[in-house]
Parts: structure tokens; C-alpha cells; sequence
């Protein structure tokens, strides 16, 4: 992207809107008594980069007094989720903390031994720990526990510049969220992620001239509308339904989008590669593939055609328990649709082949010839990346301190790719102090023993044990903060923070928005500001050369050292289109070498893959039966008789945030575990009676909801539950186990090449419990409803 | 004056809650209460292959349509947040002609605290006031017609000394 391509998107009016509107203001405007600030958030709240716009009422006395969405967002025009429609009661809830706190480490757990200090004093508290760690154990003995959604548990700055340290680990088992599908994507193109073409970045949208409307989407393991994925704005998907695209749903659950899709594929869960497999194999066999693409811009496509042979639909019919018809009804469809896209979701990831399930999924995409086509897949070009993901290990991490990285031995694909410490491994170095022990955290947007991590009472022994020292980094207080944390600093929401926001990760993008600074709650700053301060403060030499935090933000996400003009200038745009060009390997533009092709060794789609042969890997897919299953451990049917599925999304929460903003949680009040109707009968279960859910790792108590979204032989658990109203000292920690559907997840069991976990493909048992847990929406309402 | 509604194409409507919080936050209704809120029916199976899964957002009886809003031409405030963009706003007139555009949408007209919308009750005078009860003798039949529903009652009984 060009400097001269920040320029303010064109607006595309919805229907809805009325014709007194504020389409056409600039990035700030008087309204009445307010003045109304224009931005694109991204964290916090949590969500992905998506960077809806926004318009920020803030009154005379500086306070924000009303969110409502900006119509001059060419995607979002104007729409918003409840998650930012409560942005005020987010910025004023009377449970954050807007002030640094220190506990001595014999307190942890005791949620009233917090004392409150300076700046100061925590940033000398943190200098004197730090210090004393390296010198004692090295560098390497840090951890930089990253979260999901978040900017700052994307930024390898923290752990790099800040810290040193090579031990930047996001906190679940696998890094089985995105990542293995980028690094699949990666490995066999030779670009990541390759999201649906929506038109986002076309001035015109749907009406663009150069766009054609995707005729059929594919929705494989994937709830988009709720979870508005790794910065996809999920009704899109309803957007493009309503202009005639037709959809095939792949999931164990019924969502929204099933009951709309012309062939719903209710799977058995984990079983996706199989039925991946046999779709490639009908539309092989029945000719179906795109003659052209595959000849010349694919590499082993014979060899590919031979392995999903093995897989005939009458045989993955039956491992995947649906009607062979409907196989060959979602082959044929897809394939012969044009353009056609498919949606891959963190259900892909979170099964032990994910990385082959990824392989046939982008298998499908190349020979039906969507990629890079108008309405098909769009290919991230080689200029994609405006999330620097190797920020600063050149200059802070030499290389035999990298070379130290927990995993880097024995999974070279995932630490390589991602440049973090194999997290299962980590979980194994924390617990034996093998290779080395770990003795200094930090969390990087990151709330593991409620959230990220697989059995957290593991990874809460092991932090607690291990750790010397702990830094939370957060806005409220939470579980895993109050179990670990000697030192905690608050930091801005999105309303009182500048920085960027590049859709999709930056691959991919098709908007590059703006973060603009509405409001201030005491000089708080973002998790970029805060790097810079902590940096600098602890390595004055790394942060020299920028004059404050505004130029870093201008360095880190725009490449330019400009002494912050060049930001000055391009943010006021608040939201630009990213241009797009389509059949980029025709053009050269997938390669940093500026020859047509993939940026791949062949040079090709490599449906052979020459980087999983490299790494050890099957170069083919092939498909495992899931480690936990009623057929791969028929000896435990009678034990745990039903399939557990966990983790859909819901609007009105991002993973373990907002359960202490009244209106979200009004929505939600409990953790949910969906079972069918016949199967709660079956147990004795009556719809809104609380169960106890178990397998062999741990157990939840959750609330029944007793409905078809699953069939008879699976249960879904909701994810992320902790109850901010609750007492937070240990042991009760908000109750962050009581209802932790992640007591029931294993660490350790990813594929081979590390990426992986089996959380949506497990086996469990439920029965009724005569407690009821149920929330006291009162009590919320008088905890958290009254704004300070 | 023209009658204004909301024509919701409830096809569409995913359940995102939207509505529901940004009316609660435009008005500042508590937990509890609520100018709109999404009710569901389903998922269930009407055969095979075909799932009845709808959400409905119905405004309550707390909707005032935004007032404050559109009399300065603003919409709505769930109209302008809906995510799924099936709201919207208008007089009942130019919404019917939208409504026979396509299947699956309804159109209402809320009416804010109906109660109060009746106003207090006032007497209206009228041809019964003049009626006045007529002066007359009257003698007991002796016996009671009605008996309570209850095994030990006796229908037709009655316990003279009681009267």
C-alpha cells in the first residue's frame, strides 16, 4: 500500500439509513454539544481486526457520552455489534483499574493485598526483577503469554525489544486458532490465508465493475457472523445471501446459516479432512476440476488424485456419519459454481490433521480455479503484512538466543513460521524446568486460566509455581492476573488510544483503518504505547530512535520513520480501501522476486507439498480418525458416550471479555451446553436445568440448553466462562473453573508438525445436578451497572 | 399525520443482539427492560433437509421509535446498528410497498407505554346515566342455586342460622 492510497474509502449508502446522515464528515466534527470523533477500533475490547467505524460522541467535559456506528465505513456503513455499542459502559465500568498496583508474591491469589503505586515504582519494581532474572537464569527464562483478538498480543515487540526474550507463546495448546491455517496456507502456496473476495476493497462494493458475485460459499467449520473472524466482518455473509449467493454449510451444529444453506453437512466431529478428501475425489473422478489452473499452475496434482482415491464419498460417508448423497451433492456444487469460495474456519485447526484438513481445503480452492478470482478466494499478494510479525528479532534476539526458543528442535514448522515457543512444549518446560525453567511472565492480552489454555488448573500449577515474577497487562482484573500477577498495568481502550488497523491480520486486508484518541482516563496508553515507555525504560539504547510513542506506531505499522507526520496525515483518512489486483500469479505479484507464479519452490499450487515433505510431514493429505472418539476408543463409549464440541462464538462476548458489561452479559447470562432434546431426556436433563459435563481431563458445571443445534450423539460447551461479580481470591478465582469447558481439553495432542488440539473433537458424559447456578442479572446490574 | 413502523425482514435476522443493546443504551433501560428484543423459534427439523430456524426482533412496549431521533431524520438507533441490515424505518405507507417485495418480512407499528397512550380514565356520559335503580320489595327463593366445587359441599343447602 502507497502513502497516496490513504484516502478516505467511498461511501456506499445502505438502504436503511436515512437522508440525514454523516456521511461525508471529517475524522472530527462538532455535533451540537459533542464532538464526534471518527475511528476504527481494534482492542479493547477485544475483537479482531475488523476496524468497523465508529463515531465517538465525547461532551464538553471531555467524557464520551454516545457510540454509534460510522456510515462512511465501506463495509461496515454504519453498522455495529453489541460489543462497541457498549464501548461507554466498557471505558467508565467501575470495575477497571486505571492505576498501577504491586502485591508482594506471597500474596498472589489474595485479591485484596493489591496496593496501588506509581508508574514509577512499578516500572522500577519490574526493571529490578527483570534484571535480576537474566542475570541469574538468562534471557530465555521470560514468557510472553499472548491472547487472541487483541493488538497487543500480536505484537512481537513486547517480547523481542521489551524483553529479549524468544519465549513469545500464544497460550493455547496447537496454536490451534489461525495460525496452522495460515501456516498451511503458507507452506502450500506460498501466501497465507486466503480469505473470500466480499468486494471490501472495491470502491463500488458490490456493484463494482470488477467484481462478480460469489455464487456459492462454502462455510467449513466456521460461525461468522458471530465471531467476525481473524477481521472479517461476518454479515458480509448475510449481505452477499441477499444478493443471491447460496450456501453449503459443513459443521456438527446447526447455526443460522445451516437452516439457510442449500446442503447442510451435519459431520461428525473432527472428521472434516475425510469429507474434504472425498469432495476432491468426485470432482476428479467426475471432471469437474478447472483443466487450465491445474495444468499450469499446479504442482503434483496426479499424486494428489491418487491419495484422495483412498478416500471414496461411500467410504467418508461413513466415518463422517452423513448421507453419501449429500457428498456428492456439496462436490458438484461447489465445484461447478463460479466463482465459489470457501470459508475455513478454527474448526479445522482444532483437530489433530487440521494441517491436512487445510491441505484439501486449499486443494478444492486451486483446482476449481478460485483463486484469486473476482468473488473466490482472494490470494494475499506480496506486499501483505503490515502487522510486522518479525519486529524486532534482528536487532534484540542473536541468534543462538533464538535458536533457545521452547520447541525449536523438534517443531521447526510452527516456531519458524510463527516465531513462538511451541506452546504444549512450553506447558512441559514450565512444569520440569526442561530445558531450562521459566521464571518471568508477562501476559500479552491473554486471560489462559479462563480462556486460551487447555486444562488451565495445569497451566495455573505451573505459572505459579515457576514464575518469580509476573506482570498483568490488562484493563480489568481477571483470573489469571489475580492467580499469577506481582505487578498489574492498566492500560487504554480503544476510545483513548491512536494506531492502525489492517483487516484480516494484513493479509488480505481490503481496509487499513485508523484508532483516533475521543477521550483520556489518566494518560493511560496502549499496548503499543506501553511497549514503548517499558522498553525504553528498560533498554533506553532499542528505543532511541524514536522521539516518543507516536513514532514507533508510525515505524511498527505504517514502515515509515517520519517523525510521526506521515501517521498525522494518512490517519485522518480514518478508512481507506487497500488496492486489490485479482490473478496475481499471472501478474508477478505473488513473488518478492516479481515473477509470475506461487511463491513456492515449484513455483506452483503445491497439492504435492515439497515444505510438509521437508518438515517430515506426509506431502499428501491423509486423514486420522480424532485421538478421542466413540470409534477410536469404542472401550470408552459406555463412559463417555457423546461427542463434546466446544468454543462456537456468540455476539455478545469476545472469548472471556465482557461478562462484566450488563448489557452483553443480559444476553448470555450463563455458560451454555447444548445436548439434543432425545439425548436430555435420555439423562433426565430439562432445558435450563445445570449439568455436570466430564471426560477423563477434568470436568465443568454448565447450564442445558436443550435444543436440535446438535444431533443426539454430541454436546457443544460455550467457552471462556469466568464470573467477574464473584469473589476473585483464590481458590475461587471468579469461579474461572467451576464452569470451564477447557477442564475437559487436553494439551499435547497436535499433529506433527506442533499445530493442532482436538478441543472441538472430544468425547465427555453429562448428568443433571439439582443446584442451580444460575446469574443474578440484578446483581451485575448492581455491581457493574453504575458507570464511574 | 402518517403512522410511522418498522418493517423487519426477519429472513435475515441473525440473532446479533444489536437492536436489543442499542436501544438499551440510547434510552438507559436497565437490566431487564428493554425497547426491542430478539425471540427465536427453532432450530428444529420440518424433514431431512429442511431446518425452521427464525429470529424475530419485536419492539416492546417500550419502543418509542427513537423520538429523540427522528425528529431530527435520524433513524432509528436499531435501525442504524442492525448488522444484518433488516430494519427498517418509515410510514406504514412507503413500508407495505416494501413488504410485498419479498417473503418473510412483517411490519408493526409500537406503540410506546400503551397504558399511558389511553390517557386516565374519564366517565363519558351517556344514556345509562340516566337509569336510576327502581325502589321495589323482594323475597328470598329459600334455597341457594350454587354450590362451591368441593366434595363436602351440598348444593342447594344453606345454613339458615348463618343468614
Amino acid at each position: 500500500m502507497e502513502l497516496s492510497d490513504y484516502k478516505p474509502a467511498p461511501v456506499v449508502k445502505l438502504d436503511s439509513l436515512s437522508d440525514v446522515n454523516d456521511i461525508g464528515k471529517p475524522w472530527r466534527y462538532e455535533d451540537g454539544d459533542y464532538t464526534v470523533t471518527r475511528t476504527c477500533p481494534w482492542s479493547p475490547p477485544g475483537c479482531h481486526p475488523v476496524g468497523c467505524g465508529l463515531k465517538l460522541y465525547v461532551n464538553e467535559d471531555g467524557r464520551l457520552e454516545h457510540v454509534e456506528g460510522d456510515e462512511n465505513h465501506p463495509v461496515t456503513q454504519g453498522r455495529l455489534c453489541p460489543r462497541c455499542i457498549t464501548l461507554k459502559d466498557y471505558v467508565y465500568s467501575p470495575a477497571r483499574i486505571l492505576t498501577p498496583m504491586k502485591r508482594d508474591r506471597s500474596e498472589r491469589g489474595n485479591a485484596d493485598a493489591w496496593e496501588e503505586c506509581s508508574w514509577d515504582e512499578a516500572f522500577a519494581i519490574i526493571k529490578e526483577n527483570y534484571e535480576r532474572i537474566v542475570a541469574e537464569y538468562g534471557p530465555e527464562t521470560i514468557i510472553g503469554m499472548s491472547g487472541t483478538g487483541r493488538e497487543g498480543g500480536t505484537m512481537s515487540l513486547y517480547p523481542t525489544m521489551v524483553f529479549g526474550t524468544p519465549n513469545y507463546c500464544y497460550m493455547q495448546s496447537g496454536y490451534a486458532c489461525y495460525t496452522p491455517r495460515l501456516a498451511a496456507a503458507a507452506y502450500i502456496t506460498g501466501s497465507t490465508y486466503s480469505e473470500w473476495d466480499y468486494a471490501g476493497a472495491l470502491p463500488d462494493r458490490w456493484d463494482d465493475e470488477r467484481y462478480t458475485l460469489t455464487e456459492v460459499l462454502v462455510m467449513w467449520g466456521k460461525a461468522p457472523l458471530e465471531s467476525n473472524p481473524d477481521g472479517f466482518f461476518g454479515h458480509a455473509v448475510v449481505d452477499a445471501m441477499r444478493r443471491g449467493t447460496r450456501l453449503i454449510q459443513i459443521d456438527p451444529r446447526v447455526n443460522w446459516l445451516s437452516a439457510r444453506a442449500d446442503i447442510f453437512i451435519q459431520l461428525r466431529a473432527g472428521t472434516d479432512t475425510a469429507l474434504a478428501m472425498a469432495m476432491l475425489d468426485i470432482i476428479i473422478k467426475e471432471d469437474l476440476y478447472d483443466h487450465e489452473f491445474v495444468e499450469y499452475w499446479c504442482y503434483g496434482f496426479e499424486q494428489l488424485a491418487e491419495r484422495v482415491a483412498t478416500m471414496p464419498a461411500e467410504k467418508a460417508a461413513e466415518i463422517c456419519q452423513v448421507p453419501v448423497e449429500k457428498i456428492y451433492a456439496a462436490a458438484r456444487m461447489y465445484a461447478k459454481a463460479k466463482p465459489a469460495a470457501i470459508m475455513w474456519g478454527l474448526a479445522v485447526d482444532q483437530k489433530t490433521d487440521g494441517m491436512q484438513n487445510s491441505q484439501c481445503i486449499i486443494a478444492l480452492q486451486a483446482i476449481t480455479g478460485n483463486f484469486d478470482r473476482p468473488g473466490g478466494q482472494l490470494v494475499p499478494g506480496a506486499d501483505a503484512g503490515h502487522n510486522e510479525l518479525g519486529f524486532g528479532y534482528k536487532e534484540c534476539i542473536p541468534d543462538e538466543l533464538f535458536q533457545k526458543m521452547i520447541g525449536m528442535d523438534q517443531y521447526p514448522a510452527y516456531c519458524n513460521m510463527i516465531l513462538n515457543s511451541q506452546c504444549d512444549l512450553m506447558l512441559e518446560a514450565l512444569e520440569t524446568e526442561k530445558p531450562y525453567p521459566i521464571r518471568m511472565g508477562f501476559y500479552m492480552a491473554s486471560n489462559p486460566l479462563s480462556n486460551t489454555s487447555m486444562e488451565p488448573k495445569r497451566w495455573h500449577d505451573a505459572l505459579c509455581k515457576s514464575l518469580e515474577f509476573c506482570i498483568g497487562i490488562d484493563l480489568f482484573m481477571n483470573a489469571s492476573i489475580q492467580a499469577t500477577c506481582d505487578i498489574f498495568l492498566p492500560i487504554a481502550t480503544t476510545a483513548e488510544r491512536e494506531g492502525t488497523v489492517f483487516t484480516h491480520y494484513a493479509p488480505c486486508t481490503v481496509t487499513a483503518g485508523f484508532m483516533h484518541k475521543a477521550v483520556d482516563c489518566g494518560g493511560l496508553p496502549s499496548d503499543m504505547e506501553l511497549a514503548y515507555r517499558l522498553g525504553k525504560y528498560l533498554h533506553p539504547e532499542r528505543f532511541s530512535k524514536w522521539a516518543n510513542e507516536h513514532e514507533l506506531v508510525e515505524a511498527f505499522r505504517l514502515g515509515v520513520e517520519n517523525g510521526g507526520k506521515t501517521f498525522d496525515e494518512v490517519s485522518k483518512c480514518v478508512v481507506a480501501q487497500v488496492p486489490i489486483e485479482y490473478y496475481k500469479y499471472e501478474k508477478g505479484l505473488l513473488r518478492q522476486d516479481g515473477q509470475v507464479g506461487f511463491a513456492t519452490p515449484t513455483g506452483r499450487v503445491e497439492l504435492w507439498s515439497t515444505a510438509y515433505n521437508q518438515f517430515g510431514e506426509d506431502p499428501l493429505p491423509y486423514y486420522i480418525e480424532p485421538e478421542f472418539s466413540p470409534v477410536s476408543k469404542p472401550e470408552l463409549v459406555d463412559e463417555y458416550p457423546l461427542i463434546l464440541t466446544t468454543g462456537a462464538r456468540v455476539t455478545a462476548f469476545f472469548h472471556s471479555e465482557n461478562r462484566q458489561i450488563p448489557y452483553t452479559r443480559e444476553l448470555n447470562p450463563d455458560p451454555l451446553l447444548e445436548i439434543n432434546p432425545k439425548t436430555a431426556q435420555e439423562k433426565g436433563i430439562a432445558d435450563g436445568q445445570w449439568v455436570r459435563v466430564w471426560n477423563m481431563f477434568g470436568e465443568a458445571l454448565m447450564k442445558a440448553k436443550v435444543t436440535d443445534a446438535v444431533d443426539e450423539k454430541t454436546v457443544h460447551g460455550q467457552h471462556g466462562w469466568w464470573f467477574p461479580e464473584q469473589d476473585g481470591s483464590e481458590p475461587n478465582l471468579y469461579g474461572t473453573f467451576r464452569s470451564q469447558i477447557n477442564n475437559l481439553c487436553p494439551n499435547g495432542h497436535m499433529g506433527k508438525l506442533g499445530f493442532g488440539a482436538p478441543n472441538k473433537c472430544l468425547i465427555c458424559n453429562v448428568e443433571p445436578v439439582s443446584e442451580s447456578y444460575d446469574t443474578d442479572m440484578n446483581l451485575i446490574w448492581e455491581k457493574f451497572g453504575k458507570l464511574v | 399525520m402518517a403512522t410511522y413502523g418498522l418493517l423487519i425482514d426477519y429472513e435475515y435476522c441473525t440473532n446479533c443482539g444489536s437492536c436489543q443493546v442499542s436501544c438499551k443504551e440510547e434510552h438507559g433501560y436497565p437490566v431487564g427492560k428493554t425497547g426491542i428484543a430478539v425471540h427465536a423459534d427453532g432450530p428444529w427439523y420440518i424433514d431431512d433437509d429442511n431446518i425452521n430456524f427464525n429470529y424475530f426482533p419485536l419492539p416492546t412496549d417500550l419502543c418509542d421509535l427513537c423520538k429523540d431521533r427522528t425528529e431530527r431524520g435520524r433513524e432509528p438507533i436499531c435501525v442504524h446498528h442492525c448488522l444484518a441490515n433488516i430494519l427498517y424505518y418509515g410510514t406504514v405507507e412507503e413500508l407495505s410497498k416494501k413488504l410485498e417485495e419479498k417473503p418473510k418480512q412483517m411490519l408493526i407499528v409500537p406503540q410506546y407505554m400503551p397504558r399511558v397512550a389511553k390517557g386516565e380514565f374519564v366517565h363519558q356520559e351517556n344514556a345509562t346515566d340516566l337509569h336510576k335503580a327502581a325502589a321495589m320489595d323482594v323475597k328470598g327463593t329459600g334455597a341457594s342455586t350454587f354450590g362451591a366445587h368441593r366434595a363436602d359441599a351440598k348444593v342447594g343447602e344453606y345454613e339458615e342460622d348463618a343468614v
